[in-house]
C-alpha cells in the first residue's frame, strides 16, 4: 500500500523532460476566456488537447463538464477523480493575452485556475514519459460553473450523476505549492442589493441614500454576536454603491460570507442576517433583498486519515511544507458525498500585480506530489476507510 | 487574371490539423524542416513561440528539424530567454562577418537560410500574440502535400490589440488595403488575389529562397512575392487562413513610413523587369510633418535602398550548401 517515495525526486527530474508541452497546456488554456456560465470554448480546448493526447475515452457529462479518461488494468476498482475548475473570475474577453518568460507565466487568470487546468491536461503525456500505469482507472474532469454563483454546480453535477463508487479525488488548484486541503467549513455567500428608488408610487424626493442603509446594516451585522466555538466568522467581502458625487446613492449592495465548523450556525447567522435585512426593508420602505448565492456543509478528511498522512510524507519528501486550511471549493461536494479527497497546489504566486503571474521551476514538485498521491490512492489508502 | 487560383491554391489550416499525416509527407519527402524567427527585442513574446512549436512540432510530432532565431543585437533579454527554450540563436551580425552588416528583418530572413539547414524554411514573426502552432503547420501543409506549391503565404483576420481596451476586431491591414493592392491592381492583377501580401508569416523551399533577392528592411515581403511571380509564376504558390492573429497596433505615422518604403521597393522593382521607366533615382526621405510646440516641424526618415543578392550567390554559401545532385535532380545540401 506504500509510494515509494524515494522515487519522487526522480520523477520531478522526469516531469521536467515534458515542461514545453506543459507550459504549452496552461498557455493555451488560460488565453481562453472562460468566465463562470461561458466556458464552452475552454471545454472544448480541454477536450481537443486530451484527444490530440491520444487518452483512452474523451467525452463530456451531461452537464458539459469535459472529461477524459485513462483506463486502468483493474476493473473491479472504482475510478480516481482529478479534477480542477475551469471557470475564472476574469470577465469574458475574446482573447488572453499570456506570457512566457525564462521562470515565469503570466495573464489574467493563470494562477486561479489556468495552471491547474493546463497540468491536469497535460497528465496523460506525464503518465507517459514516467512510464506510469494504474489499477484504477484516471478521470480527468475539467469542472464548469464552480466559482461564485456557478456554486460548484459542475463538480456537484458530476458526482451525482457518476454511475458507481469513486475511489478518491485529488482537486487541482494553479497555487498555492504546499497546500494541503482536507476539509471544508460550512459556509453561505450572499450579496444583499439595496435600491432606493423601485418603489412604487414613492415620492422620489424621500428617498433614503441606499449607502446610509447598507452602513446601518453592515453596523447591525457587526453587532451580531458570533461564539467563540464552534468558530464562525463573516466576512464583508465586497460593496458597491451610488453613481454620482453629488446625488443620493438609490443603489448599494454588499457581499458577505458566513464560515463555521457547523453547519447549523451557519444557518442561524443567515438567518439572523435576513431577519436584520426584512426589519431595515420595512423602516426605510426600500427594495433590500437578500440572495444566497451559494452553500457548502462543514465536511471534514480528519488529519490522520491515511490519505492526509500519505500526501504529508509525500510533500515532506519533496521538501514542501503542507499547510492545512480550510478550502470550499469541489473537495467539499467530493468530502460531502464520502469520497476521501484532498486539494493540491501546482506552483507559487509570484505577483499579482500588474496581472498575476506564476513561476515555473515549483510546477514539476507541484505535478509529482499530485502523481505521488494518486500512486497512493491507487494503492488503496482510501480503501473502506470512513472519512472522519 | 488567373482566375482559378484563389479557388485552387488557398487553403484553410484545419485542412492540415492532422499532422501526422504531414510527418508521413516529410518522411516520404525526405526533407529537413527549419522554423526560423527573426527577433528585435522581442522578450515578451519568444519564449511563448519558441515552447509552443517545440512542443506541438518536435517533440509530440517531428515536423520541425530546428528552431532558428536570428536576432539583430536585442537590448532585451531576447537571446538569453530564446536560448534559455532550446532555440538554436544567431546575433545576426556574427554570421557571415566578412560581409557588411545591416539591421532589419530582411537581413534577418536571408542570414538565415546560411545558418539552417532546412530544404524547406517556415519564417513566422516573433510579435504574434496569439501565436499557435497552426502557424507553422498550416504554412507546411501545401508545401509537403502538394508537388507544385514551392511557397506558401499566411492570411488571417487581423484583429487589432489595445492594451487597455482588449481587442478591437477590426481595422488592420491599412497598408495593404491603400497601398499594395491599388498598386498590384495596376501592375499585377494577378496577385491581388493574395490577401495578406503584407503578412510576415510564409513558408517555402531553400532552393526558392536561394534565388531571390532579400531587400533589408520592410519591404521585404512585397519584393518576394512579385520575384517568385515574376521568376516561377503564380501556380508555386498558396495562401493559407490561419484564422486570426492578434498584433500590436501601430500609429498611422509609423504605417506612413512602412507605405513609403513598400512604394519606394515596387516602384524599383517594377522599374528592374521594366514595366515603367524612372527617369531620376527615387527620393530615399520620407516627409511626415509633426505639430510641436503649435508649430509645425518636419520629421524625416531616411530608407536606404540596400537589399541583399540572392545567397546563392554568395561563395561562402555555395560552399557550405552543394549543388551536388540529388536522386530527384534538385540542388543537395552538403550540411
Amino acid at each position: 500500500m506504500k509510494v515509494n517515495l524515494e522515487s519522487m525526486p526522480r520523477m520531478v527530474s522526469g516531469i521536467k523532460k515534458v515542461r514545453d508541452t506543459i507550459i504549452t497546456n496552461i498557455v493555451l488554456i488560460g488565453e481562453k476566456s472562460a468566465p463562470t456560465f461561458k466556458e464552452k470554448g475552454r471545454a472544448v480546448l480541454f477536450q481537443e488537447r486530451l484527444a490530440e493526447f491520444q487518452i483512452d475515452e474523451c467525452t463530456t457529462d451531461s452537464y458539459q463538464n469535459p472529461i477524459g479518461i485513462i483506463r486502468g488494468s483493474d476493473r473491479n476498482k472504482p475510478p480516481i477523480f482529478v479534477v480542477a475548475h475551469l471557470d475564472t473570475h476574469e470577465p469574458y474577453q475574446e482573447f488572453f493575452d499570456f506570457t512566457v518568460r525564462k521562470n515565469t507565466i503570466s495573464g489574467p487568470g493563470v494562477a486561479d485556475n489556468s495552471t491547474g487546468v493546463g497540468v491536469l491536461i497535460s497528465l496523460p503525456v506525464i503518465l507517459k514519459q514516467l512510464k506510469l500505469k494504474f489499477r484504477s482507472d484516471i478521470v480527468l474532469a475539467g469542472v464548469i460553473q464552480s466559482i461564485g454563483k456557478g456554486n460548484l454546480r459542475g463538480v456537484r453535477h458530476l458526482i451525482k450523476t457518476w454511475n458507481g463508487p469513486i475511489r478518491g479525488a485529488i482537486c487541482v488548484e494553479g497555487v498555492e505549492l504546499g497546500r494541503l486541503n482536507h476539509y471544508s467549513e460550512g459556509m453561505v455567500r450572499a450579496e444583499i442589493d439595496c435600491l432606493s428608488s423601485s418603489i412604487p408610487g414613492r415620492d422620489k424626493r424621500n428617498n433614503s441614500n441606499a449607502i446610509l442603509i447598507m452602513n446601518e446594516l453592515i453596523n447591525k451585522i457587526l453587532e451580531m454576536r458570533l461564539p467563540q466555538r464552534p468558530y464562525s466568522k463573516i466576512v464583508l467581502g465586497k460593496i458597491n454603491g451610488g453613481y454620482h458625487h453629488g446625488r443620493d446613492a438609490f443603489d448599494a449592495s454588499l457581499g458577505l460570507e458566513i464560515k463555521s465548523d457547523a453547519d447549523d450556525l451557519v444557518k442561524e447567522l443567515i438567518n439572523e442576517i435576513e431577519d436584520i435585512t426584512e426589519n431595515l426593508k420595512r423602516l426605510y420602505e426600500v427594495d433590500l433583498k437578500l440572495k444566497v448565492i451559494s452553500n457548502l456543509n462543514a465536511t471534514r478528511l480528519k488529519f490522520n486519515h491515511p490519505l492526509v498522512k500519505y500526501a504529508n510524507s509525500v510533500m515532506k519528501t519533496l521538501n514542501l511544507e503542507p499547510k492545512s486550511e480550510s478550502s470550499e471549493s469541489e473537495l467539499s461536494i467530493f468530502l460531502s458525498n464520502s469520497i476521501p479527497a484532498v486539494t493540491l497546489g501546482v506552483t507559487r504566486l509570484k505577483t499579482l500585480n500588474p496581472e498575476p503571474c506564476v513561476e515555473i521551476d515549483p510546477i514539476f514538485k507541484g505535478i509529482a506530489q499530485i502523481i505521488g498521491v494518486l500512486q497512493a490512492i491507487d494503492n488503496g489508502v482510501c480503501d473502506g476507510r470512513k472519512l472522519a | 487574371m488567373a482566375e482559378n487560383w484563389l479557388d485552387t491554391n488557398t487553403f484553410h489550416h484545419s485542412e492540415f490539423s492532422s499532422i501526422d499525416r504531414l510527418v508521413k509527407a516529410k518522411k516520404k519527402k525526405e526533407v529537413v524542416i527549419s522554423l526560423c524567427l527573426p527577433t528585435l527585442n522581442e522578450e515578451k513574446t519568444i519564449a511563448k513561440e519558441i515552447v509552443i512549436m517545440k512542443s506541438e512540432l518536435m517533440d509530440r510530432h517531428p515536423l520541425l528539424d530546428e528552431i532558428i532565431v536570428i536576432d539583430s543585437g536585442s537590448s532585451d533579454k531576447t537571446r538569453e530567454v530564446a536560448t534559455h527554450y532550446g532555440a538554436q540563436v544567431h546575433l545576426s551580425s556574427d554570421i557571415l562577418p566578412d560581409l557588411e552588416s545591416f539591421k532589419g528583418k530582411g537581413e534577418n530572413l536571408w542570414k538565415a537560410l546560411y545558418v539552417s539547414k532546412g530544404d524547406i524554411i517556415v519564417y513566422l514573426d516573433t510579435d504574434i500574440k496569439n501565436i499557435h502552432h497552426r502557424f507553422a503547420y498550416g504554412l507546411l501543409g501545401p508545401l509537403l502535400l502538394d508537388e507544385k506549391i514551392r511557397f506558401s503565404k499566411a492570411f488571417y483576420d487581423r484583429p487589432l490589440s489595445d492594451e487597455t481596451k482588449g481587442i478591437r476586431p477590426t481595422g488592420g491591414g491599412r497598408v495593404t488595403e491603400l497601398v499594395i493592392r491599388p498598386l498590384f491592381s495596376l501592375f499585377f492583377p494577378d496577385l491581388t488575389q493574395i490577401i495578406q501580401p503584407l503578412s510576415g508569416e510564409y513558408a517555402g523551399y531553400r532552393d526558392l529562397f536561394e534565388a531571390l533577392a532579400f531587400p533589408i528592411g520592410y519591404s521585404i515581403e512585397t519584393s518576394m512575392i512579385i520575384d517568385i511571380y515574376k521568376n516561377w509564376g503564380l501556380e508555386v504558390m498558396a495562401q493559407v487562413d490561419l484564422d486570426r492573429r492578434v498584433h500590436r497596433n501601430q500609429t498611422t505615422r509609423s504605417l506612413g513610413k512602412m507605405a513609403f518604403a513598400l512604394m519606394q521597393r515596387f516602384l524599383t522593382r517594377i522599374s528592374d523587369y521594366n514595366m515603367i521607366q524612372l527617369k531620376d533615382e527615387l527620393n530615399d526621405r520620407m516627409i511626415q510633418f509633426e505639430n510641436r510646440a503649435q508649430e509645425y516641424q518636419q520629421d524625416i526618415s531616411k530608407f536606404d535602398m540596400q537589399e541583399r543578392p540572392p545567397i546563392i550567390t554568395i561563395p561562402q554559401y555555395r560552399e557550405r550548401f552543394t549543388t551536388a545532385p540529388k536522386k530527384d535532380g534538385k540542388s543537395g545540401r552538403k550540411t
